[in-house]
């Protein structure tokens, strides 16, 4: 292999998330040979890696949906909206009525705490999936929007579901100190992002900690006030590196990349033996729950007056549906936040690991419905 | 001799536990030990279970046990009123209209609120204890281990001073079942502040087997998750198999006296399927001062 192909494949592996699945598999493969020397790796870098580094991937990500719906952003366009949020909704429903319908029929009640998990798509799987099938479709922003949407609503239902030892009083001053430093930095016109993060973000987090909210997302609400630059293209699409602030956000990419390296070492890794009623219950929810809840949610949609978006019809809209079905990072990173250790985490661990088989349904639909580049 | 008893107060010393299990037919039936019975995964309503329940109630005639310790999957299906008369009152109604108390755990199929039912004795909580002469019993819920419970686990076991430590739950740690056999991950949650604080025996279910595994740092593991459901021939004996049957449904009957724990493990049909005496662990923290 050529330095420049090296070089090539590396730059795929960082620019496409590829770190985490790459962990993922190690993780997979540990677990299975050798699952007490794993379990012990996991517990011990679990805090760091999901509580502390992971904060800095959830502030990338708002970081760059941000710009991507300011004005002059790819996603800018509020008519764009609605009929992706009508079918996140229908997705949710979907995916959550099918999960916790399998384990009621299998009167397993002690899975009905991991639901929420079912509300993750992983959008960064579904984005270069669809971008594969559909390049330059509306298609793109629509799944894109959904998927962001269908996150939201899972990360504002997994927050407070935090298992802290102990809440404690004083969180939401600290919080209020940090936004207002913040605000102060902003008016004293700081353009460096690492001031921010690191001061104010550290005060949020301890902040987010006490209050027994989930601290991974302790950066999100500083997002509003660093600087912004509008995003042309797509959120996951390759990082332009146009102006001062895409070129801080691609030295925070950069650091990014360990962290879901490590993310999926510490988390995917299952023993493949414990899959059980609630790894079936998972993948049913996100394999066939959510497609068929965007679709009947767009279906009821347009019966009463909506339009797909211009050069996206039906066949399209199957395609994003199983596109969207990959609940993956996300829905790993919801299970770790509203599960605790024991048995029900790691069956629904081993069904998000398996809704990667979403991506291959919609090559697959794409393939049978003759859509975009599977047309042929 | 005088070498002998040096050495086995070095050992002592040490916290080294010196005897293993060794095989006995029947149980000595001390008129002060503490007697109980074990079920586990047995709320089936079907009629194993009733056969398991008859055979406890038989059992109870020559062995009088005060209480029985469920190790989880106490109701399987449908769990409304009604089940809990035909899946637990009904198949241990003997047992129930003599006194005999019964404290649940909680296992995969039970409803997490099913730890309100008065005949659980579970006050409401997914995790508790309590203290029989001199031995503390520990029951946790394994389905989620969560911080605060550790940190529960943790405190009660340093606090406990009671002779005996006895902890159940229903996934085990140490279980040669082939459907779903040792939780790996609890054991390295679990096992360090089993050893910590010196626990001496522990009981789980979920496989629907029975297995004694040989002791591990010092803790005799017991698997008995086949008083109602059984899957038969599920073992696969390892290193780790000190005796197991996946014949037949199991109970167990144990009993407690001084620094012995005796155990008989009996199939549905009565007969002894494994037998055995415990000696109490040696703990450095008893002769601190």
């Amino acid at each position: 292999m050529t330095h420049r192909s090296f070089s090539r494949v590396i730059h795929t592996v960082f620019d496409r998330f590829l770190v985490l699945p790459i962990g993922a598999v190690i993780a997979l493969v540990w677990a299975n040979t050798a699952p007490e020397s794993y379990f012990v790796m996991a517990q011990q870098l679990s805090f760091a890696v999901n509580e502390i580094g992971m904060a800095f991937f959830f502030a990338l990500m708002a970081q760059e949906i941000a710009e991507a719906l300011m004005p002059g952003g790819a996603l800018h366009s509020w008519r764009r909206w609605t009929l992706p949020l009508i079918a996140a909704a229908g997705g949710i429903v979907g995916a959550v009525a099918m999960y916790l319908g399998f384990v009621r029929l299998n009167y397993e009640y002690s899975l009905a705490s991991a639901w929420p998990i079912a509300c993750a798509i992983d959008a960064a799987a579904t984005y270069y999936v669809l971008r594969t099938i559909l390049p330059r479709s509306p298609a793109v922003p629509f799944a894109l929007l959904l998927a962001i949407v269908t996150d939201v609503v899972g990360m504002i239902i997994a927050a407070p579901r935090y298992l802290v030892l102990q809440a404690r009083v004083g969180g939401v001053a600290l919080l209020i100190g940090a936004l207002g430093l913040a605000a102060a930095m902003r008016a004293m016109k700081v353009r460096a992002f690492w001031p921010y993060l690191f001061i104010c973000g550290t005060m949020s987090w301890v902040a987010f900690y006490w209050e027994g909210l989930h601290p991974a997302f302790a950066l999100i609400p500083l997002i509003p006030f660093l600087r912004h630059e509008p995003r042309r293209t797509d959120v996951f699409a390759d990082p332009p590196d146009d102006d001062a602030v895409h070129h801080a956000e691609h030295s925070w990419h950069v650091i990014v990349q360990p962290v879901l390296f490590l993310f999926g070492l510490v988390n995917a890794g299952v023993v493949l033996k414990s899959y059980d009623t609630g790894s079936w219950a998972m993948l049913a929810a996100q394999l066939l729950g959510r497609p068929i809840g965007v679709l009947l949610a767009v279906g009821a949609a347009v019966a009463i007056g909506w339009h797909l978006p211009t050069r996206m019809g039906w066949r399209e809209l199957v395609v994003v549906a199983f596109a969207t079905s990959t609940g993956f990072a996300i829905a790993l990173f919801l299970a770790t936040g509203v599960l605790a250790m024991g048995p029900v985490l790691e069956q629904a661990k081993i069904g998000v690991l398996g809704s990667a088989a979403g991506l291959v349904l919609a090559l697959i639909a794409a393939r049978v419905l003759r859509v975009g580049k599977l047309a042929h | 001799m005088r070498r002998l008893l040096t050495a086995a107060a070095f050992l002592f010393l040490l916290g080294v536990r010196i005897a293993p299990a060794q095989p006995t037919s029947a149980l000595p039936t001390f008129p002060e030990s503490l007697k109980f019975a074990v079920i586990g995964d047995n709320g089936t309503g079907d009629s194993e279970e009733y056969d398991v329940g008859a055979r406890l109630g038989e059992a109870r005639n020559a062995f009088p046990f005060e209480f029985v310790v469920m190790l989880g999957d106490n109701m399987y299906g449908r769990q409304q009123a009604d089940d809990f008369v035909a899946k637990f009152e009904r198949p241990y109604g003997m047992l129930l209209k003599s006194g005999v108390r019964f404290f649940a755990s909680l296992g995969n199929h039970d409803n997490p609120n099913n730890r309100s039912y008065a005949g659980f004795n579970m006050d409401g909580q997914r995790y508790y204890t309590y203290v029989k002469k001199n031995v503390r019993f520990v029951v946790l819920d394994t389905n989620q281990l969560d911080p605060r419970q550790l940190a529960w686990i943790d405190t009660t076991l340093k606090q406990s001073s009671d002779d005996w430590k006895i902890c159940y739950f229903h996934h085990p740690i140490y279980s040669d079942g082939g459907r779903h056999g040792s939780d790996v991950q609890l054991r390295v949650a679990l096992e360090p502040l089993f050893v910590k604080y010196g626990v001496d025996v522990v009981y789980a279910g979920h496989d629907h087997i029975y297995e004694r595994i040989k002791p591990q740092r010092g803790i005799t593991y017991f698997v008995n998750g086949s008083s109602g459901e059984l899957r038969k021939g599920d073992v696969h004996p390892s290193a780790l198999t000190a005796a197991y049957f996946d014949q037949d449904q199991v109970f167990s009957l144990v009993e407690v006296n001084g620094d012995d724990l005796y155990f008989q493990a009996r199939s549905r049909t009565g007969r002894t399927v494994d037998a055995g005496v415990i000696h109490r662990q040696a703990r450095v923290q008893a002769v601190a001062p």
